[in-house]
């Protein structure tokens, strides 16, 4: 998996890519990545998922734990992008209601302000 | 008004029913004017071929009577092919009061071969009108009727053999020259009374089916090759061919001892006629008292099982008794006498009658065909196989060690009676069995139980599911991807499933449920490039929902949604107990289920009672067993803890036993431990049957009773059960007196709850008979008793009559059977005075 990030604003933006799971797990975590950007006090965090071909549960905690971070700082994580089995089990587990999602970045960027 | 009053003198020797008098005495009397002739011909027969020939000289009679019978046979079903019944019958009587004209005639010449030809006759005479006889028995009556008018009936044919055997002792000495002029003219009557018979057959109202069965007689080409298939594709037949030929050849080996034993006591023809004539008649008149006072009791106390055992034990001890007098000896012409005597009493009288009743069950065109060739060909078949059995013995007799002329012959006769005679115990406990099988068989399944035929038919959770997923469509999109996924979870997504739900394209957003689910020409399916494999799903959610993380992620939003109460956030609320089901029982927020089990909102309520139900929480199940009392949720609940299983049966027996409970609540609990269907759950019904009230009984039993239909392997208590049968019994019986009794009119209301507590008690009794016995075999019994034809009805209660024991038929035969109003009301009062129960349901006196 590679994860890139850029900035808009001061909203972070990681552009995910490849797998997220657990047998592929990099150096540095999503989460990881995610607290780095916290720490140095950003508190507006988009993952795009626009290229992620696969996310496992592993996948699903990493988003989870980045969002609780975010939360737990006051900030707030949002997604944009994801496929729709994930977004079926997303609702399926009522993540929808508390995870943010969106369809196109641009809605999302705004949903922050 | 004559018709009563001969029933009345009828029922003295008879049980007899209002419209049978007629046939009943039509029947006796035609068996009885072809029996007498017969009679005197036997005596003419036998005294003519003794002086004339020699006992010496019989098995050739033996033989020649047997070879001739095939032909025979096969004349005789060609006439059956070509001839109603009714034209064969009086065709065959007139014939043979020409032949005994002609014989008349022959008597006077002094020729030789005439006592040859006159003993062949004599047997054919016999074997045909006989078993013309007993066709139309068996066409005229069912099992039940023949079981009970064939003691009367049979006693017509002794009552003929008596006056037969006396007019040939009487007449022989003084005016042997008018036994056979008188034989012709009982003959002649005979044609008349048989005429009456199928008078009163065209009267009757199922004339249809004597037309059919006349059709089907007509239309059967029986051959003797076919007669002789028939028999032999079919145990059954072939077990009551065996029987007969043991029969015959026993009877046989003591004819031909006893027809020594006498030649060598008594000289000269005109007293071996006279003798022969007394004989005959003394013997008969034996028959005749047995058949009238002791048959159908016999039957009836003893069943065809035992009845069959009764004749070859006799037979077996008698015989032991000459073979001993004869190695004392001696020349024993008392016991052959006896002996002699006790078989031709008991073969016309108990066995012939218990052979009949052993066609009743087979089906016409069986029976007509095997009929021609056991009661025809192999009757005489058998006596001339008895008879090389004899002339072989005769044979190698002198060369036996210790042999003394006549007594040795005796001796080893006696020996090989007594091995035969083991052979046709055997055969007959064999066919006892047979018949109640093949009783059985007689009767169809009417219709299944209707809630076993929904179990079957129907997946009655599946069909609830799909329900709940479309209309979650419109409420929520969370709610209705759960139930979509709940599908998936228990693999019932089927393609129908699909193509029901779908959402049309322009109805869907790219982020939706629905876009995974988008109807294509080809009906529901994944998008190829974002395929949905059903198990990596079930996988991703369980994993996710088993994170710690997720569970910290929706502490919060659930406590949030579960303190908001409002109308907007019942669908909230609805998700997440929704989605409590999916967790792990022992996930954190599983414990959150207990407050949306109470919460105000039936919808939530039902969701909750749902995921309780996938979790198995027994924390949960006292609130479950409360929502039984609620009627919006009392079947969801059931059907909550139906899936428990058997990890709640001893928590669901605790209801059912606690008698301060709701009544409601504990017959709910015994339709719990009926789905549950263990060994146990049917033990902790068993145990309440004694102790429950009439309110809880009728649940009880019903619970039993489908546990027995799902596991036929569950065992009950033998003595309960049969405990309870008799207080249902008096139950029923309680409410038809209480329905008959005339003391006080009941209302039209009162009427109808009465007539269907006897239902309801007549149903539960079959339940509990099947709880003991087969219960395939009960519950037909007990549909063709309701709603069978009025022969399946017969069958039905000749079944129980051979399954029940003798304890349980005496209580259970006063409620089942067939009687008049007045002596089944008589019956029912007399059972509750026995059993010791004058309460009434609500337990007065």
């Amino acid at each position: 998996m590679r994860i890139v990030a850029r900035h808009k604003n001061d909203i972070v933006i990681f552009d995910l890519e490849g797998e997220i799971k657990r047998s592929d797990i990099t150096d540095v975590t999503l989460h990881q990545l995610v607290k780095e950007q916290l720490d140095g006090g950003k508190r507006k965090i988009l993952l795009n998922f626009d290229a992620v071909e696969f996310i496992d549960s592993f996948g699903v905690g990493e988003i989870l734990a980045s969002y609780i971070s975010t939360h737990n700082l006051g900030g707030k994580l949002k997604l944009v992008k994801i496929s729709k089995k994930l977004f079926l089990i997303f609702q399926v587990t009522m993540l929808t209601k508390v995870l943010d999602i969106y369809e196109e970045e641009e809605t999302a960027l705004k949903s922050f302000f | 008004m004559a018709k009563n009053r001969l029933r009345s003198a009828l029922s003295r020797f008879v049980d007899i029913k209002p419209g049978e008098e007629v046939i009943a005495v039509f029947l006796f009397l035609y068996f009885f004017f072809i029996t007498s002739p017969y009679y005197i011909i036997k005596s003419l027969r036998n005294a003519s071929y003794l002086s004339g020939l020699g006992d010496e000289n019989l098995p050739l009679a033996y033989f020649l009577t047997a070879i001739l019978m095939g032909f025979i046979v096969n004349f005789h079903s060609r006439l059956q092919v070509r001839l109603p019944r009714s034209r064969l019958i009086i065709f065959s009587l007139v014939f043979f009061f020409s032949n005994i004209v002609v014989f008349w005639w022959l008597s006077g010449q002094g020729w030789k071969w005439v006592p040859v030809v006159f003993w062949v006759w004599a047997n054919i005479f016999a074997i045909v009108l006989v078993t013309q006889f007993w066709f139309l028995v068996n066409d005229v009556f069912n099992p039940r009727e023949a079981k009970r008018m064939i003691g009367f009936i049979g006693s017509g044919a002794q009552l003929g053999a008596i006056l037969g055997g006396v007019l040939a002792g009487v007449l022989a000495r003084k005016a042997a020259w008018l036994l056979l002029p008188l034989a012709a003219g009982m003959l002649g009557l005979g044609i008349l009374v048989v005429s009456g018979v199928f008078r009163w057959q065209r009267q009757q109202t199922d004339k249809i089916d004597s037309e059919a069965r006349d059709k089907a007689a007509k239309s059967t080409k029986v051959g003797f090759r076919d007669a002789f298939d028939t028999t032999r594709q079919s145990p059954y037949l072939m077990l009551l061919a065996g029987i007969m030929m043991v029969t015959l050849v026993v009877s046989t080996l003591i004819d031909w001892q006893f027809n020594s034993i006498v030649s060598f006591k008594v000289e000269g023809k005109n007293n071996l006629t006279s003798f022969f004539g007394y004989f005959n008649a003394g013997a008969m008149f034996f028959a005749f008292l047995f058949q009238l006072l002791l048959t159908s009791p016999i039957i009836k106390a003893f069943r065809i099982r035992g009845a069959l055992l009764l004749y070859p034990l006799i037979l077996f001890l008698g015989t032991g008794g000459i073979g001993l007098a004869a190695l004392a000896g001696l020349i024993p012409l008392v016991p052959a006498i006896l002996i002699k005597a006790s078989d031709k009493s008991l073969a016309y009288s108990l066995n012939q009658s218990v052979r009949e009743l052993l066609y009743i069950p087979i089906s016409p065109e069986q029976k007509y065909k095997t009929k021609i060739f056991i009661d025809m060909f192999l009757n005489r078949f058998a006596k001339g196989l008895g008879a090389v059995i004899l002339a072989v013995l005769l044979w190698l007799v002198p060369r036996a060690p210790g042999a003394q002329g006549g007594q040795g012959a005796i001796r080893y006769i006696s020996l090989i009676v007594l091995a035969i005679i083991a052979v046709w115990v055997f055969l007959n406990f064999r066919i006892g069995r047979e018949y109640a099988n093949l009783v059985k068989s007689k009767l169809e399944k009417q219709y299944e139980r209707g809630d076993l035929l929904v179990a079957q038919r129907l997946d009655v959770d599946y069909t609830k599911l799909v329900f709940d997923t479309v209309e979650s469509k419109n409420r929520s999109s969370v709610l209705y991807a759960m139930n979509l996924f709940d599908l998936i979870r228990q693999d019932k997504l089927t393609p129908e499933v699909r193509k029901l739900i779908s959402y049309r394209a322009d109805e869907i957003r790219a982020a939706s449920l629905g876009g995974m689910f988008e109807q294509t020409e080809t009906g529901l399916g994944p998008k190829t490039e974002d395929e949905l494999s059903e198990d990596v799903l079930k996988k991703d959610v369980q994993e996710i929902m088993s994170l710690d993380v997720y569970q910290d992620v929706m502490k919060d939003y659930l406590e949030k949604t579960l303190a908001d109460k409002s109308a907007g956030a019942e669908v909230a609320r609805m998700e997440a107990a929704k989605a409590i089901g999916f967790m792990d029982s022992r996930a954190p927020l599983v414990g959150k289920l207990e407050d949306l089990l109470e919460d105000g909102s039936p919808d939530v309520n039902r969701y909750a009672i749902q995921s309780a139900a996938a979790l198995k929480r027994r924390v949960d199940v006292p609130v479950l067993v409360q929502k039984l009392k609620s009627p919006a949720l009392r079947e969801d609940a059931l059907d909550a803890l139906r899936k428990f299983g058997p990890r709640i049966a001893g928590t669901m027996a605790d209801y059912l036993a606690d008698r301060g409970e709701d009544n409601e609540l504990r017959k709910t609990a015994a339709a719990i431990l009926a789905s549950i269907g263990t060994q146990e759950a049917a033990d902790y019904l068993s145990w309440e049957l004694t102790g429950a009230g009439v309110a809880l009984l009728d649940e009880i039993i019903d619970a039993l009773d489908r546990i027995r239909t799902a596991d036929p392997r569950i065992r009950f208590p033998g003595e309960t059960i049969r405990l309870t049968i008799s207080k249902v019994t008096s139950l029923y019986c309680r409410d038809l007196v209480d329905l008959h009794s005339g003391a006080e009119p009941l209302g039209e209301d009162a009427s109808r709850r009465r007539e269907k507590q006897l239902s309801d008690s007549l149903w539960n009794i079959f339940k509990l008979l099947g709880l003991i016995y087969p219960q395939e075999d009960m519950i037909k019994a007990y549909q063709n008793l309701k709603v069978g034809t009025k022969d399946s009805m017969a069958y039905s209660l000749e079944l129980l009559d051979n399954i029940l024991e003798r304890d349980i038929r005496e209580v259970v035969f006063p409620v089942v059977e067939d009687l008049p109003l007045e002596e089944k009301v008589k019956k029912c009062r007399s059972l509750l005075a026995s059993l010791g129960e004058g309460k009434d349901r609500n337990g007065r006196d």
